[in-house]
């Protein structure tokens, strides 16, 4: 077993809000190896953003209250804000939902891509832009050395987030945070940038979080897979035997509220019922008991932890700790 | 934001990859210059400013070349005389000639004006960012005291101080950019906290920027047009409070000329030498109104939807 390059240990993000404490990251714990490619799925607001901009501390407003980031061997948490600019853009990269605002819309693209270089390598304006062409054209931008003296708004979508990958490679991190990089795209383009994220993550080695709500995106792309629920993990595993056989009830749904080539046709897509607890006034006990077609009395008293279950998985579901398989109409 | 040339683009296949290969890079800028251009009152009120600041910088060479005068020399054989063919406009109750006056009397109050922008937008800028950028305690202390400043009454600031200091134009121009800048650091601090939520910010921090590199290399430059409608619109409004403030004896002394003080110089004699009043007045009015006129050109140009 090689060493993890980033252990986050029982994570606690809130925001301090007019009508309570938002817990929006409650004692999230998963481990990233080098070279891997995680996914983390879940709905909006359950999280994983937050947990992504947690590793970064770049979750202002929100305070990281509890838990730690240890990364090659550091804690992130206990970083001062000089050391945790060293971290961004140098050691963990970052690439976000919308490739349409996340370029400065006054800069020519190839500056913008060519800026870590200059904040973490203090290369002169010269050397990091002929870097920068050059990763902007191992990204797949045709003719790189004259679309990096274009502006962000002559590029199209899919260009842009290409752009936003290379920016975010230039120092070759060791980490990539991916938060929602096909979300924005429509269908063709979000395909080629899975493509290039797998290209990338082969090529330079980079461990990929990804994260997406689209569990086709997970499938295809991420060997492991973290499920998230109301800023907690509600289960774990390698991505196969999560979807081949779930061990919590809300990937089950999840898992059917999707089409599948395989089903019986006409066979209605089934939707989770009820709504997302509010994260101010979670639900006692597991907070997915009220939407939970399997709930037994002890769900809506005590909090599930996440066990082993299964050879491979884990998951925080007392039904499914207690030996119970996931079946029904 | 679709500008004309984006929307004729809708209707050609292939306009994408022409883009992209021949034609020249549209920036925003580029395409906030062309709508400017295409304003004809708008470039007729800025090229009128050019003149004015150009006549206003060369001032000692017309003097010698075009009016054979200096300002503040004194004819006492030939007092008010009406315009004409030795003194094209005129001379005052000195026998000084009001042509070399005005133009003299236009570097004062047009380099007033224009240092009176810088200072404001300067103070005004640094204030205003610092507030936007940080918020909290930070925005809440500065802006609280920006309030604190807009609240004095301008006028009776103007003349504590003038009485104080017996200002030169420097001074007179730190004194009314001591009220002026209130309203940029304003105008700016709300321009950052509505461009400070744009992804982009988020992902400059996520690259590792450091705050002074985020508020001047990024956010800065996406302040700037809100910056530069300000400066332009801010000229004729600080001529007209120069302009007030030498009326009322308080700013520039004479026997320096400046617009404003030969206004009040000239009212004692306004029934037989009108001319004395016409000729700053007319300046005065024409140098606000194209500077009004350029600004909204300049905002039109920045920001098309809010033409009317």
């Amino acid at each position: 077993m090689t060493q993890p390059l980033l252990e986050v240990n029982d994570l606690h993000t809130v925001f301090k809000t007019k009508d309570g404490v938002v817990k929006a990251v409650d004692g999230v714990s998963f481990e990233l190896n080098p070279g891997e490619t995680l996914g983390i799925v879940g709905e909006s607001g359950c999280g994983k953003s937050v947990t992504a901009l947690s590793i970064m501390r770049l979750q202002r407003p929100g305070r990281i209250v509890g838990g730690s980031v240890v990364f090659k061997g550091h804690d992130l948490t206990k970083n001062t804000e000089e050391e945790m600019r060293e971290v961004r853009g140098k050691e963990i990269a970052m690439i976000f939902q919308d490739p349409m605002t996340s370029l400065n819309p006054v800069y020519r693209t190839g500056w913008q891509v060519a800026e870590p270089l200059r904040l973490h390598h203090g290369w002169d304006a010269k050397r990091s832009m002929v870097s920068a062409i050059n990763m902007l054209g191992r990204v797949g931008i045709p003719s790189a050395a004259d679309r990096a003296r274009d502006y962000p708004h002559q590029f199209s979508g899919g260009m842009r987030q290409r752009v936003m990958i290379a920016m975010g490679l230039t120092t070759t991190p060791a980490v990539l945070i991916a938060d929602e990089p096909t979300t924005a795209l429509d269908v063709t383009i979000q395909a080629q940038i899975l493509d290039l994220l797998r290209h990338v993550n082969r090529e330079f080695g980079t461990a990929t979080m990804l994260i997406t709500h689209n569990l086709g995106v997970v499938a295809g792309m991420c060997q492991r897979v973290i499920v998230m629920y109301a800023g907690r993990i509600v289960e774990a595993g390698p991505t196969t035997d999560v979807f081949a056989h779930p061990k919590h009830p809300y990937t089950w749904s999840l898992l059917r509220s999707i089409p599948r080539l395989d089903a019986e046709r006409h066979e209605p897509l089934k939707p989770i019922e009820g709504l997302p607890p509010n994260l101010i006034d979670l639900p006692e006990g597991c907070a997915f008991h009220p939407r939970c077609s399997f709930r037994v009395e002890r769900c809506s008293r005590d909090t599930p932890r996440l066990q082993p279950v299964g050879d491979t998985q884990r998951a925080a579901c007392w039904v499914t700790q207690s030996g119970v398989e996931l079946k029904g109409a | 934001m679709i500008g004309p040339s984006r929307v004729a683009e809708l209707d050609m296949p292939g306009a994408a990859v022409e883009t992209a290969a021949g034609r020249p890079a549209q920036s925003y800028w580029n395409e906030s210059w062309e709508r400017l251009r295409h304003n004809p009152i708008g470039m007729a009120a800025g090229v009128l400013i050019l003149i004015f600041a150009v006549i206003a910088i060369l001032a000692p060479l017309f003097s010698a070349v075009l009016t054979h005068f200096q300002p503040q020399s004194i004819d006492l054989a030939a007092t008010f005389r009406p315009p004409g063919s030795t003194h094209m406009l005129g001379t005052d109750e000195l026998g000084r000639d009001t042509l070399t006056r005005l133009i003299w009397g236009g570097r004062v109050t047009l380099g007033i004006a224009f240092l009176t922008v810088g200072m404001a937008l300067t103070v005004g800028t640094t204030f205003g960012m610092a507030a936007g950028y940080y918020g909290g305690w930070i925005d809440d202390v500065l802006m609280r005291f920006v309030d604190t400043v807009l609240a004095i009454p301008a006028i009776f600031l103007f003349i504590l101080m003038s009485i104080l200091i017996h200002p030169n134009a420097i001074s007179l121009a730190a004194i009314i950019a001591s009220v002026g800048w209130g309203n940029v650091a304003r105008l700016v601090r709300g321009e950052v906290l509505s461009v400070k939520q744009r992804d982009f910010i988020l992902a400059t921090r996520s690259i590792g920027a450091r705050d002074f590199r985020m508020m001047f290399r990024h956010l800065l430059p996406n302040v700037l047009p809100v910056l530069i409608v300000a400066a332009s619109l801010g000229v004729g409004q600080i001529i007209l409070i120069e302009a007030a403030l030498d009326f009322l004896g308080l700013g520039i002394q004479p026997p320096t000329s400046s617009w404003g003080n030969m206004l009040t110089n000239a009212e004692s004699y306004f029934y037989h030498s009108a001319w004395l009043v016409y000729f700053p007045g007319i300046m005065i009015f024409v140098t606000v109104l194209a500077s009004n006129i350029f600004g909204n050109a300049i905002r039109d140009a920045f920001d098309p939807r809010l033409k009317t």
